[in-house]
């Protein structure tokens, strides 16, 4: 009841504002040039100014969310069999470099053998895959350079 | 591109920002304007809501048709951000401000979530009144003007409000304009109408 109130008595008032809205978008670009220049306004400059605050605001907020993205993605549909031998097995030592625990445990399941077969480096890759543990990147993009 | 292409979807956050990039001074100054209008008899200033359109648009949560001018488009989402400040503030919840240069932090304030009191509201009312008679009296010295303004806020638009001017178009827009252009001069700051 006391908000209909106000918003009665506010009413007229955005019809004004309306209607002070609609001349300016009636208004010719001539017209709108010649009063900036009567009244010494700087409005084009500070509607810029604006822009460009808010294009920076939305370029950081962009940048922070695939950051956020970034740590929190992982392969899920990537087809490790199309990567090369070679990269798939600089994959493979590169999380093993990096999760020493886990490398001991997959060397003691696996045949004795001087070297792991292309297949095994694969079949492994996808079982790390599959466990989400490898972490996002594309096919073609080669062993981590960190 | 293809006919069936053009007005079907919106402009892309990319086209969007070229868009407004390019905007020619006159451009500029007509947003300022409209954003200055809308804050007026309002409690935020044209620059922040001038931000927050653009901040909208360039992140794609609104979106605007290939046929739409891209300043009728800014305009329109100023409206709609203006009526929702104006609504935020008199219901007082929670009042969240843009963020100042391009700062990844929210910037909120809590304010009391409380509907008007009587005397709120009777404040409230006499300061609306009150704005309506310094408007009036800026044309105390024109009739047909007073006649437009009060047409304008009982709600009387276009032919019906021309005929009650008794004014041709071209002396209506001309009208008009002085109006707007009376009300600029009188009340520079954002917060009187």
């Amino acid at each position: 009841m006391t908000r209909n109130k106000d918003s009665h008595q506010q009413a007229p008032l955005e019809r004004l504002i309306e209607a002070l809205v609609e001349d300016i978008l009636a208004a010719s670009d001539e017209d709108l040039i010649n009063e900036a220049q009567t009244d010494d306004d700087n409005g084009a400059t500070v509607a810029r100014r604006a822009f460009e605050r808010a294009s920076r605001t939305i370029a950081l907020r962009r940048l922070a969310a695939n950051r956020r993205a970034a740590r929190g993605r992982r392969v899920v549909g990537a087809n490790i069999r199309a990567l090369d031998p070679k990269t798939a097995r600089g994959w493979l030592e590169e999380y093993m470099a990096s999760h020493p625990d886990a490398a001991r445990k997959v060397r003691g399941a696996l045949p004795q053998r001087d070297r792991l077969s292309d297949e095994d480096v694969y079949g492994m890759l996808e079982a790390l895959q599959k466990r989400g543990v490898l972490k996002q990147r594309t096919i073609d993009q080669g062993p981590d350079q960190r | 591109m293809q006919a069936r292409d053009t007005g079907a979807l919106p402009l892309t956050e990319l086209e969007v920002k070229r868009a407004i990039a390019v905007l020619a001074p006159a451009g500029w100054l007509r947003l300022h304007k409209a954003a200055r209008a809308l804050c007026r008899n309002a409690h935020f200033d044209a620059e922040d809501l001038l931000q927050e359109a653009f901040e909208r648009a360039l992140e794609g949560s609104r979106q605007c048709s290939r046929t739409l001018d891209i300043v009728l488009f800014l305009v329109g989402v100023m409206r709609s951000i203006a009526s929702d400040w104006r609504k935020a503030r008199r219901r007082r919840p929670e009042m969240s401000l843009v963020s100042p240069t391009g700062s990844l932090q929210e910037v909120a304030i809590k304010v009391r979530d409380e509907r008007l009191g009587p005397d709120e509201w009777l404040a409230s009312a006499q300061e609306a009144n009150c704005l309506r008679q310094t408007i009036f009296a800026l044309f105390a010295d024109d009739g047909v003007a007073q006649r437009m303004l009060e047409g304008i806020m009982d709600g009387i638009a276009g032919e019906e409000l021309r005929s009650l001017t008794q004014l041709n178009q071209t002396q209506f827009e001309s009208k008009r304009r002085l109006i707007r252009r009376r009300i600029d001069k009188a009340f520079p700051q954002e917060r009187k109408p």
